[in-house]
């Protein structure tokens, strides 16, 4: 993900004049990068993982903290406000959870502005899931008479002036009609009632997980102090976005104060909670999955890099607080990775492990390369295609009717399916390859793709090759004496049987199969005119294919 | 058939008698030193006397028109006037897209005309205005890669431009260029014919035959002598695929480092795919923007071990037994067993894993995965990755930097630099970067260790070590290929004459 940053605006949050190339490498050591730097915008490219780096003020704490500038766990201060959200019931099925914060006294001016909306954006649509699991919403507190309502509406019942708008729109237009309506509106499409957040003079502050109105959801730079919640469907995802999105706004210098959320059964939850939660981590353990031999002190040195509050406790085990804003812990493994990060990346050392095991090659593999080799022999020249084509390809061209796996989303109708055969690719090969010298003579060594509902996947992957050769004149005894040869290299010369057999392939009179143990494992031939005319090939071909069982105990 | 043969024709046959096989005229003339229509004209009058053959074709290649060389400068109309669009909103009347994109009259018809049938904008009517909406995020044309490539010289182009060749040639941005290519061999009955004709003045002998070894003839007779100082002719004799010669050789450096070769196929269920691997079932990877999902015939594919598929499942709801918090949501069997096309090797290492869980192993597989992009220079449907895994007591973050270290030297990357990553299945996560001597650093590809969400579920205890590098991408470096579509080159005349040496 992509984070617009001011270089001087970054660079005065991270406290330190840095130049650009200490930015770079800093950035590099943890999990950031510079796309592109012009003038004085910089984009940085940030882990998916690390959501809390998804701003500017973000990305300076993590830089703060890695360079000691201000190192140890990230606090925030929250002050009680005493004001109210009140869930009415109904919502449990619809979009259950709400969290809140006030900011007071935010700086704002047309770019912060810009880049908070960039943040709401890109936290809604990776951590958030495109607004299925938890949105965002800032308003202008001083506009809103508290409590605020969180309650489920009738669509036609919802009306007020969506953001962007002149207009009051009732629920249903706005689905239809504003842009972010059609985007999100599949999330409530399907329920009868939909989420709506009043205030006590019942103004509408939005319509959850849509857009917001245009009187109370639109911030200004007159804007001070602001009004946030967090809806959705996941509680520990609201919670952590709201918290991000929280901390991101202090940074910038905004006091935190909190709110109630009182639920129908009564209960309430204050929220933003940045109460670090805590985990306990044995040094061995460490050292252990890290491979160096580091004292309790540099482990709590390199975690305090990486904004955790750290205890040494007695027994060889260090106590760590996870800062609130970090949604990425799910393991201990996640905290070991950040002392790696925290040690830094640039000092470890590769080791080389002492593991011992003979290599060796898959037996499929080993087949391949004597099929690869043999038809080199025979002067073929070694072609690679894509595995996907199209079934224009596959079945018109070819006059066949045969099944395959076709792709639901293809990009485009040239790449929707999988070869189950490499005839067709080698003809369609030759038909692109006319101004090349004569003769030709091309094979491919590969796996083509049999659907079959039996097999777990639904399909029979089968190792395939196929020989072709063109040119003025072609001769299919000759063609028969290269398969013979390849066949009798392989062990099947006993095994090995041609029987004439009509295939609409090739010329009547002029094709046969290929049985091993009276098994049709291949077909032979000379191209039909019919086919060599839909290709748009102007001289004529032989060409065989054989297709190989994966399974190889024919190979004695 | 005693005719004397003039010193030309002479000249002319001990050519074609040393290269002993069919070649092209021009370079017959190249290697005699002789202009190409002397050198026909001559073979005519060989023809007329049947003793070569001359076989002509006409070879189709493509020009620029002058229209055509506009558009690859300044952009197709269509491509112009959707631009316009964009940059007034996406949405814009017919009049001021058209200003905005400075096209004159007769282009702006064309441009509509053609954004309307690819797609890309709607046209609507509005009080008596002609209103364009965009219905695309981004115009793909083949049609603009059609002119950048016969514009650049290119000829010859791919099958996958077919159509959109088609559509220049309709719309007169190029032209084609019919060329005759004329190609000789001596008539296979008449080669002793021919050597006889050589011989009568040559004072010497021509070809060493069983009877003169047997008669003793040579004796006291001299050879006639053979050009042998001409730079030889191109043989188009059999050969591998430059690219698979090179992922023969990783495959090589792998099993030298100990490693085993596994299979998996390339239709794999999400199960294998993306939930053995910790990949939260609602992860946008995994969603068809990103991934290729199988639709026919079958859709579903089946889960066979029922008692892994609840270990996986319960990972996924809440940690199962992992001391992980798990993805806290609901785990969907329907997802589990939907049917994509693998975009990476990794399931094949989980496969791998499942059948082997004791310690120690080493795995590694070379294959094709595929991704849902649209073709062109940077980005492919299909790529290969060259995967690895091992498995040991005590292995370390600083083993898994080893093994890269070693696997990027033998294919003559030395300097290396590691930066932390993230992937769902591997914690810690390492991104490595090479220097490549031209290219400067290039990213290599993704590693880390198996979480234990990911090895936990099959009993194993053990570190797992896991990588993946893009084959495709270190053989491109190596050969210098900027294109990525080349890479699967279709092209015959590239393929003959290009190889790979290490």
């Amino acid at each position: 993900m992509i984070v617009e940053c001011r270089i001087d605006d970054l660079l005065s949050l991270i406290g330190k004049k840095l130049t650009h190339r200490q930015l770079e490498d800093t950035l590099f050591l943890i999990k950031a990068e510079i796309e592109k730097l012009e003038g004085n915008i910089v984009e940085i490219e940030v882990n998916p993982d690390r959501q809390d780096m998804l701003s500017t003020e973000g990305i300076a704490r993590a830089v703060r903290s890695f360079l000691r500038i201000d190192s140890g766990l990230w606090k925030y201060p929250v002050r009680k406000s005493g004001k109210q959200v009140i869930v009415k019931p109904g919502l449990s099925k619809i979009r259950p959870f709400i969290c809140c914060s006030i900011i007071k006294g935010v700086p704002s001016d047309d770019e912060l502005i810009k880049e908070y909306m960039h943040l709401q954006d890109a936290l809604t649509s990776t951590h958030g899931r495109n607004r299925n699991k938890a949105s965002i919403g800032l308003y202008v507190y001083d506009d809103i008479q508290f409590p605020v309502i969180y309650k489920p509406q009738k669509p036609e019942k919802i009306k007020f002036i969506p953001l962007g708008y002149e207009k009051e729109m009732d629920g249903p237009t706005i689905l239809a009609v504003h842009e972010k309506g059609v985007e999100f509106g599949p999330i409530l499409q399907n329920h009868s009632k939909w989420p709506l957040l009043i205030d006590s003079k019942n103004q509408v502050l939005s319509l959850p997980p849509i857009i917001n109105s245009n009187n109370l959801g639109r911030m200004t730079t007159e804007t001070k102090n602001l009004f946030i919640e967090v809806t959705g469907t996941h509680l520990p995802t609201v919670d952590q976005a709201l918290n991000i999105i929280t901390a991101s706004l202090a940074e910038r210098g905004g006091k935190i104060e909190s709110v109630n959320v009182v639920y129908p059964d009564g209960s309430t939850e204050e929220t933003p909670n940045f109460k670090p939660e805590g985990m306990k981590l044995d040094i061995r353990e460490i050292n252990r999955m890290i491979g160096l031999d580091l004292t309790g002190t540099e482990i709590i040195q390199a975690l305090e890099r990486m904004g955790y509050g750290t205890k040494m406790l007695r027994s060889k085990q260090v106590q760590i607080l996870i800062p609130q804003v970090r949604m990425d812990i799910l393991h201990p493994v996640d905290i070991i990775e950040d002392v790696a990060i925290g040690y830094g990346f640039d000092n470890l050392k590769p080791a080389m492990p002492q593991t011992m095991t003979a290599g060796k090659t898959n037996p499929v593999t080993r087949v391949k390369n004597k099929l690869r080799d043999l038809m080199v022999g025979m002067e073929y020249n070694e072609v690679m295609n894509y595995i996907m084509t199209s079934p224009e390809l596959l079945n018109d061209k070819m006059l066949r009717n045969r099944l395959m796996i076709t792709t639901g989303n293809p990009k485009s109708l040239s790449y929707s399916v999988l070869r189950n055969s490499l005839l067709p690719i080698l003809l369609d090969f030759t038909s692109q390859n006319q101004h090349a010298d004569y003769p030709q003579k091309v094979f491919e060594v590969g796996d083509i793709v049999i659907p079959d509902e039996t097999k777990e996947t639904c399909v029979d992957q089968v190792p395939s090759v196929c020989g072709l050769e063109s040119d003025v004149k072609v001769n299919i005894t000759k063609l028969m004496s290269e398969i013979g040869f390849l066949l009798r290299n392989l062990g099947l010369g006993e095994r090995f049987k041609f029987e004439s057999e009509k295939n609409t392939d090739f010329i009547e009179g002029r094709s046969g199969c290929i049985k091993i143990d009276g098994k049709t494992w291949g077909i032979f031939g000379e191209i039909s005119p019919v086919i060599l005319s839909n290709f748009g090939i102007g001289y004529p071909i032989v060409a065989f294919e054989i297709f190989f069982p994966r399974e190889i105990d024919w190979l004695m | 058939m005693s005719e004397q043969l003039t010193k030309g024709e002479k000249t002319i046959l001990r050519e074609l008698m040393n290269i002993g096989q069919r070649v092209p005229t021009s370079q017959l003339a190249n290697n005699l030193g002789q202009a190409e229509e002397r050198v026909i004209s001559i073979l005519n009058s060989l023809a007329s006397r049947n003793l070569v053959e001359i076989i002509s074709r006409e070879i189709v290649s493509y020009k620029i028109t002058e229209e055509g060389q506009e558009y690859a400068e300044t952009g197709l109309p269509e491509v112009r006037l959707f631009n316009a669009v964009k940059s007034l909103g996406g949405v814009a009347s017919f009049d001021d897209a058209s200003a905005q994109s400075g096209m004159d009259h007769k282009t702006k018809g064309i441009a509509m005309n053609w954004a309307r049938k690819n797609h890309w904008l709607q046209i609507l009517k509005e009080d008596d205005a002609t209103v364009l909406r965009s219905l695309v995020d981004a115009p793909e044309s083949d049609v603009s890669d059609v002119l950048e490539q016969v514009a650049s010289g290119k000829g010859t182009l791919s099958k996958s431009m077919s159509d959109a060749l088609r559509q220049a040639l309709e719309r007169n941005l190029v032209s084609e260029v019919i060329t005759k290519k004329f190609e000789t061999e001596i008539i296979e009955s008449e080669v002793a014919e021919v050597e006889q004709l050589l011989a009568v003045d040559s004072g010497g002998i021509g070809n060493l035959t069983p009877e003169i070894l047997t008669t003793g003839a040579w004796r006291n007779k001299s050879f006639r002598p053979y050009n042998v100082d001409i730079v030889p002719a191109y043989a188009n004799y059999g050969k591998k695929h430059p690219y698979a010669e090179f992922n023969d050789w990783l495959r090589e450096i792998m099993i030298g480092l100990g490693f085993t070769e596994w299979f998996g196929p390339y239709v794999e269920t999400e199960f294998w795919g993306h939930d053995t691997l910790f990949v939260p079932q609602d992860h946008v990877s995994r969603e068809v923007q990103d991934q290729f999902r199988v639709a026919a015939p079958f859709d579903h594919g089946h889960i066979r071990d029922r008692k892994y598929y609840k270990a996986v499942k319960a990972v996924h709801e809440n940690g199962g037994t992992t001391g992980s918090k798990g993805w806290d949501w609901p785990y969907s069997e329907e997802v589990a067993t939907r049917l994509c096309l693998r975009p990476h090797t990794t399931p094949v290492s989980m496969r791998y894993l499942y059948e082997h869980r004791e310690s120690p192993q080493k795995m590694f597989i070379i294959d094709r995965n595929f991704r849902s992009e649209t073709l062109s220079a940077t980005h492919g449907q299909e790529f290969d990755q060259c995967e690895g895994i091992i498995m040991d007591k005590g292995l370390t973050l600083r083993d898994l930097l080893g093994y890269l270290t070693s696997i990027c030297n033998a294919v003559g990357i030395k300097k290396l630099k590691f930066k932390p990553g993230q992937f769902p299945f591997t914690e810690p996560s390492v991104e490595t970067f090479g220097k490549h001597e031209k290219l400067g650093w290039i990213e290599l590809g993704g590693s880390g260790i198996f979480r234990p969400e990911v090895t936990l579920p099959l009993g194993i205890e053990d570190t797992v070590l896991a990588w993946g590098i893009g084959s495709g991408r270190l053989y491109m470096a190596a050969m210098g290929i900027n294109d990525i579509r080349d890479l699967f080159s279709r092209d015959l005349n590239w393929l003959r004459r290009s190889h790979f040496v290490r």
